[in-house]
């Protein structure tokens, strides 16, 4: 080995930080003294710093195409066809929705709505522990002797006419629930009570409905629509409303 | 694994293995950058290689205790992939005023880190003589100064003889690779002031 290489081979032990003691000391004599050996190890330091990058470049490489495999898994993987498919189901979902809406609008006629909505009183939400005759034949269903035996009563109460009202509407006779509903909203004005008051407005709108007379049932279903403490509230959504309108014959 | 931007900035930090640092740099952070760039006339695999670069980039500001702090990790991140893409995309002769829809205002701080990105050229050079190095001084070199490996691991890896053989090699391979940077005076000049 040559002086120089001698000097490289402590230059880097030194760069290394192995040379302790007398060697150590020897070799910060000879870089103090000698600007060649100065220089060298400036340039062996910075090879030693190129390498250090050089590794980390290739770590960071060699992970970037893990990482890259990883990222991209759920894009373009399994997961991302149920996606795309999901995607596809819902936007068809939505299509056919949007089609049966405005098919339902296009062919809207107050009897059509009147068939959707219609749903006979429960009279559980109502019912004392004693009943009337007319309560025992509603709840059994009978709705022919129902209405025979309103027919006979004189003088009718407001749950008689309300009862009696529902009956004609299950049995598709309209005007003559219009008459009864009527009639119980006359009770409750002559004696100011207020018996099935908001149901009597929901059900008289639908008797209108039935009866084909919708602009007599628009404001009905507009003012229930307003109010959100009505009990039929939730019954009377804002596309219904447009439904009716709809079903309004043109002048 | 999950890291604040405390216990990442140490973890790429210090010397032992930073890979699950890096993951998690990928995880949280990649997806941002390929937003950037994809909105700013790059492609997907441009994405990729600017994050490639970027991660590389901040690791190194990182160990130069270059990084004060002042901002999140990700808003740095940002800053850094901007300067680089903008960088390409003049390289590439695109106008930076045309292309950049990316402007201020997404949320990001724009910080001014052009002068901790200035050497990437250099650097570039760099490695690109270390990749001219013989292979197994690549392995010696990396595994003794990167990975902080022992002599006597080496030896267990590369099948040498003995530990002072290894010794030797990484000698050599060390001055071989001193030799090919000084025969480049401008590269070492610029280096020099960088390192």
């Amino acid at each position: 080995m040559n002086e120089n290489s001698t000097h490289t081979e402590l230059l880097i032990q030194y760069l290394d930080g192995e040379l302790q003691g007398e060697d150590l000391d020897n070799v910060k004599k000879i870089i103090e003294e000698n600007a060649s050996a100065r220089e060298e190890l400036e340039n062996l330091r910075l090879a030693k710093e190129a390498s250090k990058s050089y590794g980390m470049k290739t770590r960071i490489g060699s992970l970037h195409a893990e990482m890259m495999q990883e990222l991209k898994t759920p894009q373009t993987g399994l997961t991302r066809k149920i996606f795309q498919y999901s995607l596809r189901i819902a936007a068809v979902i939505i299509v056919l929705f949007g089609l049966s809406e405005v098919y339902q609008y296009i062919t809207a006629t107050p009897e059509k709505l009147f068939s959707e909505n219609y749903r006979a009183f429960d009279l559980h939400q109502t019912r004392g522990s004693s009943t009337t005759s007319l309560e025992d034949l509603y709840e059994k269903g009978d709705m022919a002797n129902l209405i025979q035996e309103y027919n006979q009563l004189k003088s009718p109460q407001a749950e008689d006419c309300f009862l009696a009202g529902d009956a004609y509407l299950h049995t598709h006779r309209p005007a003559e629930a219009i008459e009864a509903y009527t009639r119980l909203e006359q009770i409750n004005k002559t004696n100011n009570t207020h018996f099935f008051e908001e149901d009597v407005e929901y059900f008289l709108a639908l008797g209108y409905l039935a009866n084909n007379e919708p602009k007599k049932a628009l404001p009905l279903f507009e003012k229930i629509h307003a109010d959100p403490g009505h009990p039929y509230h939730t019954a009377v959504s804002a596309w219904f409303i447009i439904k009716v309108k709809k079903s309004v014959p043109r002048p | 694994m999950e890291f604040t931007d405390f216990s990442l900035i140490q973890a790429l930090r210090s010397d032992a293995n930073p890979d699950e640092a890096i993951r998690y740099l990928y995880r949280t952070q990649f997806r941002m950058t390929a937003a950037y760039i994809k909105q700013n006339s790059g492609t997907e695999e441009d994405a990729e290689d600017i994050f490639q670069e970027v991660v590389l980039v901040f690791i190194e500001i990182l160990k130069k205790d270059k990084f004060r702090g002042e901002s999140s990790i990700s808003t740095f991140l940002y800053s850094l992939t901007r300067n680089i893409w903008l960088n390409e995309l003049n390289k590439r002769g695109k106008s930076r005023l045309r292309d950049e829809k990316f402007e201020k205002g997404k949320g990001t701080t724009d910080m001014d880190v052009s002068h901790l990105i200035a050497d990437r050229e250099v650097k570039s050079q760099l490695m690109d003589i270390v990749d001219k190095l013989g292979e197994t001084c690549k392995k010696i070199l990396m595994a003794f100064y990167f990975e902080n490996r022992a002599i006597k691991e080496i030896l267990q890896n590369l099948n040498y003889e003995n530990e002072q053989v290894v010794r030797n090699k990484k000698y050599k391979c060390l001055k071989q690779l001193e030799q090919m940077i000084t025969g480049q005076p401008n590269l070492v000049k610029n280096l020099k002031s960088i390192l």
